[in-house]
């Protein structure tokens, strides 16, 4: 008990200080100070016009991703935020308008599982940056620094309508490293991408890929229990790690002459877990394997911010939905290993009817562009089933679903007031396979129109790549 | 007059088919033909006729015996009123592995591909085919009746002969084997001829010339004996049917420049070229379209994601269509072939027409690979096709039912049977007792 009276203390100091270092941005969150600090290194450099001119999109057929619609309905946006949702406000002259009539709006488009710039096109050796299969617990890299901002696959994604993404780190290994969220914005460095306040990610991987990986080479894990090892031995010196500096901190705030524990940057990223900074993304297909990661969390005290993949969600949905935990699922992909064998049509349906969060991720260049697809397809197999999902409600598959599970709902995700403005507006219903994204904001900017050739974003790569005078896809 | 000739020429070829469909029949114990009559539904027919609104569609011994407005009912018909409903023909795909593999990770249940090295183009995919596969009925239930099976990967560049298969007997009678030969060109082409595309052009015509020769001069070389070519005689011997036209040679590729070199390849030994792949086959949609040399292609594909796909694109399907290249698409997968409509929704939604995004998962495929009597809704054809909740290439529709030679389809998958067993999570103990 003495110990968690500790903590306690910990925090509320850490709290402080963190408060006067970087001015509290996550006041619903405990802000811990840590070895990896966000307020120093490696922090989001994204930049937020506020001088971006005010605009209003009009009649537009809205879906808010809080499982809303509204039909008719304008939006006005200023200084990058959603300011006004309605229906006859006043416009001054000087706004540009932006009408939507016969057009439908959605929140950005949000893939939480996402290789872009770690796995970038055109896929060669050199471009192989997602795995590093070297060690099976390789919780101290980050997906961050091996990101190529000039991924062609960036600037597709955004025409499909997504405008944040998460990258993770690959699936070999049982801790992959650190993912990172990203607006999808044309930059020089990772960090003009980064999305601010947003706290980064823990790849962990279940089943077939370490076990295949490693048991290869005659190393451990071999098994499905030599995964399972893996986390608990890994957990542990973790949470070891935690205390020593959380006494560490706790002396230093107290004035106490304490010699400083050595620094460990793979149990950096554990311990921030521990401290529920950094949340976890666990790649895992099947149901027994997602309650066995359940108990592992419950032993050392973390919470699972999704499972993706997930083929087999469907089987646990309850307990999925009991425990709070997101499933990251694709809407048919099955079969190209054992562990994908048990798919349904129905999964996300069948996380929706029994009120576990669903989200459609991508894990595909091509997946990524048409998110929309996906969930009509998903939509439509529950609907076949005999549900009535309507694209209010599943439009939160790859909006605010999504910015739950990477802990960015309350800065976007869905068309409220205050929230950025990350907006999309489709030729029609969203859920059909003609749909087009005819214009993509970001913060209240123009990244992307259908209409406007330059404002179609061309990646560094492919300039001059097929004919010197022209970009890749002219 | 002439569709009373060829109502003849059908009834004629219908006695023959009747009996061995009869035999089939009894053979699988599958549901038996019976007699549908199909009422006022809007029919893409794949063929001359085009779309046909509140037409009616009678469905007689496995065939296609009438497609007209208001057809006369008997009381043995079973009547579906397909009002606001579709029709298409039964779709296939032009390039998949169903049948070839299970687990595309367990190489216990994959079959696509020979590691050894004594056999190429005599490798040929139809012993091997498993169609008691899952893979079957989940594709089939989602409006898949066909598919194009093709050897893939490999470690020669001549991958073997590929199949067509109709997916529903459990009976090789459903399997036509040996029907065109795969090739890989490009930069994998190139890996396995030597590091070049020069080494894959090498191999490529070096075969084609010497499996000229050899079918020239056949009696001359045994089996067993020495001989001077760089391939077996059973590899050169499997080439023989390209050479005579008989078979397509399907060759994967996608940068301009090497489609360029196998057009120019198909001339000389007079080919009856297939490009699989295309990334940049929109690049030469003029010269592909004089020279006849449809192209197989996933329409959904844009992405870069190889140096010689760099100028892929979405509207590159579209492109091709409107300069007069025939068009057959597939989604490159096996477990989810079906999704092919997927493709063709984009093809559409990027410019090409919705009967010919359709065409290309019928009868297009079936001109190219030599299917008889599939792929359109006509007089006279087998009775493949399906009816559709909706828009046939929206992807929220349905296919409600779904006909083989004549044959109604159970809509039943291990996938929906799993559904079925956890759609409600509660007494979840006895699930396992419950079929």
């Amino acid at each position: 008990m003495k110990v968690v009276s500790l903590k306690q203390l910990v925090y509320f100091c850490s709290f402080l200080s963190s408060f006067f270092i970087v001015g509290c941005q996550q006041q619903d969150q405990q802000i811990e100070k840590s070895n990896s600090d966000p307020s120093t290194a490696y922090s989001s450099k994204y930049q937020l016009n506020e001088d971006e001119p005010p605009f209003v999109i009009e009649h537009a057929t809205i879906l808010t991703g809080t499982g809303k619609r509204f039909d008719d309905t304008s939006i006005l946006v200023e200084k990058g935020r959603i300011k006004l949702i309605g229906k006859n406000f006043y416009v001054p002259p000087a706004v540009t308008r932006y009408d939507a009539d016969g057009q439908w709006v959605t929140p950005g488009l949000i893939d939480v599982h996402s290789h872009l710039g770690v796995y970038s096109s055109p896929h060669i050796e050199s471009s192989e940056d997602g795995n590093e299969m070297s060690s099976p617990n390789t919780a101290e890299v980050w997906a961050e620094h091996s990101v190529w901002t000039q991924d062609p696959g960036m600037p597709l994604a955004l025409a499909g309508g997504v405008t944040t993404f998460q990258v993770l780190p690959g699936s070999a290994n049982l801790f992959g490293g650190r993912g990172v969220t990203l607006k999808n914005v044309y930059a020089r460095s990772v960090y003009d991408m980064k999305f601010p306040n947003a706290p980064q990610s823990l790849k962990m991987a279940c089943g077939e890929n370490p076990k295949r990986v490693y048991g290869a080479n005659g190393t451990a894990p071999s098994t499905r229990m030599g995964n399972v090892a893996g986390y608990r031995n890994a957990w542990v010196k973790a949470s070891d790690y935690r205390q020593e500096w959380d006494e560490y901190y706790l002396a230093v705030e107290a004035g106490d002459e304490i010699q400083k524990p050595e620094r460990d940057i793979q149990l950096d990223t554990l311990a921030e877990v521990l401290r529920g900074n950094i949340l976890v993304h666990n790649h895992c297909y099947r149901a027994e394997e997602m309650l066995v990661m359940i108990e592992v969390a419950k032993e050392f005290g973390y919470q699972i911010s999704a499972f993706h993949h997930a083929v087999e969600a469907y089987k646990v949905a309850d307990i999925l939905a009991e425990q709070n935990i997101c499933s990251a699922v694709w809407a048919d992909w099955w079969g190209f290993k054992h562990e994908a064998f048990d798919h349904v049509r129905e999964n996300a349906a069948m996380l929706e009817k029994a009120s576990a969060c669903a989200i459609i991720h991508s894990d595909s260049e091509i997946g990524i562009q048409h998110l929309n697809q996906e969930v009509a397809k998903a939509m439509a197999a529950g609907n076949k089933s005999g549900l009535d999902l309507k694209p209010k409600e599943v439009i939160s598959w790859i909006t605010s679903n999504a910015a739950k599970a990477i802990g960015i709902d309350d800065q976007t995700g869905t068309i409220e007031e205050n929230k950025m403005a990350d907006i999309v507006i489709w030729s029609e219903n969203p859920f059909s396979v003609y749909a087009k994204t005819n214009k993509v904001f970001i913060d209240g900017r123009l990244v992307y129109d259908r209409e406007d050739q330059k404002k179609q974003p061309t990646s560094d790569f492919e300039l001059g790549i097929l004919d010197p005078a022209e970009g890749r896809l002219r | 007059m002439k569709s009373l000739l060829s109502l003849g020429r059908a009834k004629y070829k219908l006695f023959y088919h009747y009996i061995g469909l009869a035999l089939v029949a009894i053979l699988t114990s599958s549901v038996t033909a019976k007699d549908y009559l199909i009422r006022n539904a809007t029919v893409y027919t794949s063929g001359q006729k085009g779309v046909l609104n509140n037409t009616d569609v009678l469905i007689s011994d496995g065939f296609i015996m009438e497609v007209g407005r208001q057809l006369k009912s008997r009381p043995s018909y079973e009547v579906i009123d397909a009002t606001g409903k579709f029709i298409t023909p039964g779709l296939i795909n032009a390039w998949t592995q169903i049948g070839l593999e299970e687990i595309s990770a367990a190489e216990a249940t994959v079959d696509y591909q020979t590691k050894n090295k004594a056999h190429s183009a005599s490798f040929n995919i139809a012993p091997a085919l498993n169609l008691n596969s899952t893979l079957i009925p989940h594709n089939k239930m989602n409006g898949l009746t066909r598919a194009i099976v093709a050897p893939s990967q490999g470690e020669h560049i001549f991958q073997g002969s590929g199949a067509a298969i109709v997916l529903m007997a459990k009976s090789e009678e459903y399997i036509k084997s040996n029907l065109a030969q795969f090739v890989r060109y490009g930069s994998e082409g190139a890996e396995l001829a030597g590091g070049s595309r020069a080494s894959a052009y090498l191999v490529l015509h070096q075969a084609l010339s010497e499996a000229d020769f050899l079918r020239n001069n056949r009696r001359q070389f045994t089996p067993g004996k020495p001989h001077q070519f760089s391939m077996s005689l059973q590899d050169l011997d499997a080439l023989a049917p390209v050479l005579e036209r008989k078979n397509p040679l399907v060759v994967f590729a996608n940068r301009s420049s090497d489609i360029k070199t196998l057009i120019d390849i198909s001339k000389e030994f007079k080919l009856k070229l297939v490009i699989n792949g295309g990334a940049e086959a929109w690049m030469l949609a003029r010269e592909l379209a004089l020279a006849e040399i449809p192209v197989i292609l996933d329409p959904l594909d844009n992405v870069p994601s190889a140096f010689e796909s760099l100028g892929v694109k979405l509207e590159g399907a579209a492109i091709l269509q409107k300069a007069g290249v025939k068009l057959l698409f597939t989604n490159r997968s096996s477990h989810n072939a079906y999704l092919v409509r997927q493709s063709a929704g984009n093809a559409v939604a990027y410019g090409v027409s919705l009967e010919e995004a359709i065409k290309a998962m019928s009868i297009n495929v079936a001109e190219v690979f030599g299917i008889e009597s599939y792929g359109k809704i006509e007089l006279g054809m087998h009775a493949d096709l399906v009816i559709w909740d909706g828009d046939p290439l929206e992807i929220t529709s349905n296919a409600e039912r779904v006909f083989i030679k004549g044959h109604d389809q159970l809509m039943t998958s291990r996938a929906t049977r799993l559904r079925d067993r956890f759609w409600d999570l509660r007494d979840i103990q006895n699930k396992a007792y419950k079929k």
